[in-house]
């Protein structure tokens, strides 16, 4: 329909998460107006961030090199893990200013719809972390709907015989909501209500 | 509770009309077969659930050749007019604005206006299978309290969520041939995962579903008395699918769930069973009234069950829903119309209407519909 580079970037765009076609479209024929250099800019956003950002290899946050900024900070508390579901996820806790420990990114929770099982999931490594880290308490911080639940619940169970202390953050988040939407006072109060979990 | 004014646009054959029912009482809305009566009513509706209670797509509620339709009303609630409207698009999306002011989610325009429909697939809550009356406890359950919804639809996905991980541990075992039929411990421990979800959401809402019908039962009864004079009582009774917690079921159940990747106990398999007992029958035993009573009794019961509903909201929440009638007198004979009209519960009710009303039947106001136009109301 439209010149092939055209086309091209409607189909890339419409990969993104929540743009439709319509979108898509509207978004590329933006762009195409748009001055070079202010287009290139986009791109080389694209570029340098995939060129230089990673997953730490610890905790599996977004990081520049081998560690994120939070375990690259020794002030924060290595004796305490929070566990949630997507980098997204640590922002919306920062911001509360209510933690001061570490965390680990699952990328994801266990669906089995989406084929996302525990070992789709970065499982395995909190398991070795919490050996080798001397970890002696693990926050359960995904998403309170119904597959978050179910992973805390899963992983409530699997630490279970480490004999560590396992809590989940208490209610009062919105039900069936996502933790990024939260507002920190909310969160911020669902982090210090935390309850040993159900398992 | 009371719908004030009406207003559709672009909404099925309609290009614009406006209704305006009586403010107490009966509103009849009479015209021809395919001329758009039960339409109206459907929009009523949609403003009160975002649903077609004729289960129509969304498309379908769109005039042809056009990108949107609007329907808004003028609903008194508690005292206090408040303007509800949706616009709903081709494609299936929704605008929603409460006294013109946009609102994202549906939650902050259900509850703003509720009604209760009879119409004639009602017939299938005692002639069509369980799931019909699952969803009839369901409904009523969500109308005595909005946050019924959400233990609803977790029961559902935490079911579709249990189910997809069947189908993936059998094909596994499958692939396994003649090895072990052993689970991996992965898949058992996320297995017993979904199981825990499942009891705690499952039990609750089985629990729910029993006090609403010991609560319905009485009010069910009554109605079918009014409706079928001396001819016999109604009993209900919910009927789970295991016995004893549910977690235990479920345990019990692992292996064949497995092996057919469905999950066979829960409240998905529940049936709330009805009988018609007495009556000068001969056999006093309850008979299930799916397969013994007679037509016009199994019209009752549908109609009873519906009254029942709404009689019980009606007390429980202080207000009364809106009563829609649509076309129900084509299933009844001229006995039942008339008790069904003398058995009306107070408030606001509009019913539509092809044939005559039965004799001696004074509505409050009379409106005529001629293929895609309401014609000027005038009061009886
Ligand atoms: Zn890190």
């Amino acid at each position: 329909m439209y010149a092939s580079a055209v086309q091209d970037l409607i189909d890339e765009l419409g990969r993104l998460p929540g743009v439709g076609p319509k979108s898509a479209q509207r978004i590329a024929f933006h762009l195409l107006k748009l001055p070079t250099e202010d287009a290139l800019r986009l791109a080389r956003a694209i570029s340098e961030m995939k060129a230089r950002i990673s997953f730490c290899r610890r905790c599996f946050n977004v990081a520049e090199g081998e560690a994120c900024q939070i375990c690259l900070d020794d002030r924060r508390d290595a004796s305490v893990v929070c566990v949630v579901e997507e980098p997204r996820d640590i922002v919306a806790v920062e911001k509360t200013q209510e933690y001061r420990g570490r965390y680990h990114v699952l990328q994801g929770a266990i669906s089995p719809i989406e084929g996302i099982g525990p070992e789709q999931l970065r499982v395995r490594e909190l398991l070795a972390r919490v050996q080798a880290e001397g970890i002696t308490e693990i926050i359960l911080c995904t998403n309170p709907n119904i597959e978050g639940e179910a992973t805390a619940m899963y992983l409530a169970r699997l630490l279970a015989p480490a004999g560590l202390k396992v809590t989940r953050i208490a209610s009062g988040l919105p039900v069936g909501g996502d933790l990024e939407y939260a507002d920190e006072l909310t969160l911020g109060r669902a982090l210090q209500g935390r309850r040993d979990v159900e398992s | 509770m009371r719908l004030i004014r009406l207003w559709v646009g672009n909404y099925r054959n309609y290009e614009s009309a406006e209704l305006e029912p009586a403010p107490e009482g009966l509103t009849v809305i009479e015209g021809a077969n395919g001329d758009g009566k039960t339409n109206l009513l459907e929009a009523v509706a949609y403003l009160a659930t975002l649903s077609s209670f004729r289960g129509a797509p969304v498309d379908a509620l769109v005039r042809h050749g056009v990108e949107r339709a609007v329907v808004r009303a003028e609903v008194e609630r508690e005292g206090r007019s408040v303007l509800l409207e949706v616009e709903i698009h081709a494609g299936g999306r929704h605008r929603m604005m409460v006294n013109r002011q946009p609102v994202r989610r549906a939650r902050d325009l259900l509850g703003a206006l509720r009604v209760s429909v009879f119409s004639p697939d009602d017939l299938s809550m005692v002639k069509g299978g369980p799931g019909e009356r699952r969803q009839y406890l369901d409904e009523v359950l969500v109308a005595l309290r909005p946050a019924n919804e959400a233990l609803r639809a977790d029961v559902e996905r935490i079911l579709r969520q249990r189910n997809a991980l069947l189908k993936q541990a059998q094909a596994r075992l499958a692939e396994r041939k003649r090895g072990s039929d052993q689970l991996s411990p992965d898949v058992a421990s996320t297995l017993d995962v979904w199981d825990a979800k499942l009891s705690d959401a499952g039990e609750m809402l089985a629990d729910a579903r029993e006090d609403l019908v010991m609560a319905l039962e009485p009010q069910v009864t009554k109605a079918y008395g009014q409706l079928a004079t001396g001819k016999g009582d109604v009993t209900l009774a919910y009927q789970r699918s295991w016995r004893g917690p549910l977690s235990d079921a479920l345990a019990t159940a692992r292996d064949e769930d497995l092996r057919r990747a469905v999950t066979t106990a829960g409240p998905h398999r529940d049936e709330l069973s009805l009988a018609i007992t007495g009556g000068g029958r001969e056999v006093p035993v309850p008979l299930p009234a799916r397969t013994h009573a007679s037509q016009g009794e199994q019209r009752s019961l549908a109609l009873a069950l519906r009254l029942g509903a709404h009689v019980l909201i009606t007390e429980s929440t202080g207000s009364s829903p809106v009563l829609l009638l649509d076309d129900v007198f084509s299933e009844l004979d001229a006995a039942r119309s008339s008790a069904l009209l003398a058995s009306l519960p107070l408030g606001q009710a509009l019913l539509t209407t092809a044939g005559s009303a039965p004799a001696g039947f004074s509505p409050a106001r009379t409106v005529s519909v001629r293929a895609g136009r309401v014609e000027a109301g005038r009061a009886s």
